[in-house]
């Protein structure tokens, strides 16, 4: 669909393999013919019994579906991987100063490197939050920063994602699909583990548990529930920590302390990964007819007693709009220039960038500054007039509500589709644990937008996954 | 002036919850206007609440219930000594940056026939005092609250403090041409409302307001509005003044929704405002 030719992972433009895909090559021609084929059909069996599936809204084939799984794995090399993760720390770093410091002093502000009012009026931010001070002083525990590459050193971060970012199970998952078929490419090649994410997960949440909890403190994990298009997730993620899968009603809070309803009597918990939004953990301070979450919890929190992670109000640090601001927010944090730079945005609140969008529309990705999920948003070259026409009265009624951005020629990678191997756009997601210290899993998600030409990769939109192999030096 | 508070409110809690949650805002604070001398809230639960200065800085408990029955019954008693600065609060140790106080919310949206005329003159920056005086007066004649009508407002000041924990939800409906009704929550969003819109950080205040010739005891609002020099003033739209020593301060925020006295988890409705007295004591 773009007018540049995608950069291509595995393969240079004269048809010769990157060097960190050459095992892998290797390994797809000594397959017999038909073998892909039949990986493919034992990897849907796995994935079957893993019981991996994810609920589309407004779906009618059904709730649950299983992801598509594409068996070539993608391959980054140790060189890149460090440039990536380097730049990743740094914009995790800067981005919980940034959350430290809008909640309490709001420096950033005062010297009007982020316009105010971006900020206070933003609904993403949680006036609720103010003055609080969470353990270790960390707001956004656990992040997935969603890249794009565009070239062999070129990398976008595309955006962050700070309040419960989804999709790690189906990194672990991916990779346990590819132990099982492919387990001689693995002696063959070093590839970094991704299988301690649950246990350096525990070990996050237990790093910044309040100081009054036991030396084991007791971690739980607040779903919406089995209807929640990530409660696969949530019931996969506590089980591998070993931690308890709690709904709203089997929490309470007593005396200012959160308890858990257990047969042997209350138990009081000391951290929550709380997979249910802002607006409904708590109905006591937040939304009054939430249902989901447990009155009185946000004081809990606020009276040191409970460490909600992610904390409340994370959102104001990955709002679209607030996503320009970025790099600014690393220098003036960290004094650095910013490692991975972000996509260009078009601002359409300015009249001449506005124009400019406005003609080229057809040429540009527009999002709605508070969508998710490949929802509300326009791809230009793979739009039809009638939808062009429809965002430019958007943007005209609205420019505030959303960003433009170039339609960037993601990479591509070698994926197994009916008419063989053929290179499919890919992004990634990079998971990142902060507590005693930052951890980033090496890999990710790497998801894959399996339309031929197609640059929408959420699993929302027909987007499978893939597994994320960083080689070891 | 040395004033004696005493507030009973009740909530019909009902059968058949396995708990139930409060968060109180009802405990006035030192600062330059009042000095708590004696304060005390009763209520079951309350020996193991926590305490906690909330976003805004204000002291609040997260009460607790296992089992509730019957009526819960919340008891406020204390003595705060007060000093009339004219509504000069300044600025307070746990106050919150004042930029955040431009936030609009749902309830303070702003009448563009009140705050319009005054633009110019904030854009000037000149005297921001006199600009939330002129404003106050204003709002007063758009809600028909002067010198010759006493009478009409006192009430409407009681009824605030009937339902006090309605959180702000009075009714904004409006017949066209007649003046809209007047009540000390509803004019003190209409003041801090216009405040926002003129782009100065302006704080709901809840309080008490002991009686006196001028008027009864009440559970009562205003707002602070935020000068650079001074730090926060009271402008007390209700009664078209700046608070004196008959008003008791004790919560600040948004809105009357995040200045709600009594929070409670299952929503009770309204309380029952058993008694109220603010009352000047002798010295």
């Amino acid at each position: 669909m773009s007018a540049t030719p995608a950069f291509d992972e595995m393969r240079n433009a004269d048809g010769s393999v990157r060097e960190p895909y050459l095992v892998l090559d290797a390994w797809l021609k000594e397959q017999p013919p038909q073998a892909l084929g039949l990986m493919a059909a034992d990897a849907e069996a796995i994935f079957r019994r893993l019981g991996i599936t994810f609920a589309v809204y407004g779906s009618n084939e059904g709730t649950e579906k299983l992801i598509p799984f594409d068996l070539i794995p993608r391959i980054i090399s140790a060189m890149e991987w460090r440039k990536l993760s380097k730049g990743i720390e740094q914009r995790v770093r800067a981005l919980n100063a940034f959350l430290h410091d809008v909640y309490h002093r709001q420096e950033i502000l005062k010297a009007g490197r982020v316009p105010e009012k971006l900020i206070l009026q933003n609904s993403a931010f949680c006036p609720e939050m103010m003055g609080l001070d969470p353990a270790k002083g960390i707001y956004s525990h656990i992040i997935g920063v969603d890249i794009v590459r565009v070239g062999p050193d070129d990398f976008y971060v595309l955006e962050d994602n700070l309040r419960t970012p989804s999709g790690v199970s189906y990194m672990l998952e991916d990779r346990e699909a590819m132990l099982q078929l492919a387990p001689e490419l693995f002696q063959r090649l070093k590839v970094a583990p991704v299988e301690n994410y649950p246990e350096n997960l525990r070990r996050t949440l237990e790093s910044v548990a309040p100081n009054s909890a036991r030396s084991t403190p007791t971690i739980a994990v607040l779903t919406p529930g089995i209807y929640n298009s990530a409660y696969f997730e949530h019931s996969f993620l506590a089980d591998q920590m070993g931690a308890q899968l709690c709904e709203g009603q089997d929490l309470f809070v007593d005396g200012g302390k959160v308890f858990k309803r257990t047969t042997l009597g209350p138990e009081q918990v000391d951290v929550i990964y709380r997979r249910i939004e802002d607006d409904f953990i708590d109905p006591l301070t937040f939304r009054p007819d939430s249902m989901l979450g447990v009155p009185g919890l946000f004081d809990a929190y606020r009276a040191g007693n409970v460490t909600l992670v992610n904390a409340p109000g994370t959102g104001i640090a990955d709002d679209k709009a607030v996503y320009t601001y970025v790099p600014e927010i690393i220098e003036f944090y960290l004094g650095e220039k910013a490692l991975l730079p972000n996509v260009p945005t078009y601002n359409c609140t300015d009249p001449e960038q506005r124009a400019y969008v406005l003609e080229h529309i057809g040429e540009l990705v527009v999002k709605e500054v508070h969508g998710s999920g490949g929802y509300g948003m326009l791809v230009g070259p793979a739009s039809t007039k009638a939808q062009r026409e429809d965002f430019t009265r958007k943007i005209i009624a609205r420019p505030d509500n959303y960003i433009v951005q170039p339609t960037l020629a993601l990479s591509t990678c070698p994926t197994y589709v009916n008419a063989g191997i053929a290179p499919r756009h890919v992004d990634l997601r990079p998971y990142v644990l902060v507590g005693d210290q930052v951890r980033i899993t090496p890999g990710g998600l790497t998801r894959v937008a399996l339309t031929e030409g197609s640059l929408v990769v959420n699993s929302s939109q027909g987007g499978g996954t893939k597994d994320t192999w960083v080689l070891e030096e | 002036m040395k004033i004696s508070i005493r507030h009973q409110l009740s909530f019909a809690v009902g059968h058949g919850n396995a708990h139930a949650v409060q968060h109180i805002l009802l405990t006035p604070l030192d600062g330059p206007t009042q000095k708590v001398l004696r304060w005390s809230i009763e209520l079951d639960g309350m020996d193991r609440a926590a305490r906690i200065f909330d976003a805004f800085g204000n002291s609040a408990q997260l009460v607790s219930q296992i089992r509730p029955q019957g009526d819960l019954v919340v008891t406020v008693e204390g003595i705060v000594e007060t000093v009339d600065r004219h509504g000069v609060v300044g600025r307070l140790p746990r106050d919150p940056m004042p930029a955040l106080f431009r936030r609009t919310t749902p309830l303070t949206q702003s009448d563009l026939a009140i705050h319009e005329p005054l633009r110019d003159g904030a854009r000037k920056g000149g005297n921001r005092i006199e600009l939330l005086h002129r404003l106050m007066g204003r709002i007063g004649e758009a809600y028909g609250i002067g010198a010759d009508d006493e009478e009409a407002h006192e009430p409407a000041a009681q009824t605030q403090a009937q339902s006090q924990s309605s959180g702000g939800e009075q009714s904004q409906e409006q017949d066209a041409g007649v003046k809209p009704e007047a009540d000390a929550t509803t004019v003190t969003h209409a003041f801090i409302g216009a405040c926002r819109a003129l782009e100065i950080p302006a704080r709901f205040i809840t309080g008490y307001l002991a009686e006196s010739e001028d008027g009864p005891a009440a559970f009562h609002a205003w707002a602070e509005a935020y000068d650079d020099g001074l730090g926060w003033i009271g402008f007390d739209s209700m009664l078209g003044i700046c608070p004196t020593d008959r008003h008791v301060r004790v919560a600040s925020g948004l809105d009357a929704l995040s200045c709600t006295p009594v929070r409670t988890v299952p929503d009770l409705g309204t309380p029952q405002a058993h008694g109220l007295s603010v009352e000047a004591v002798a010295q």
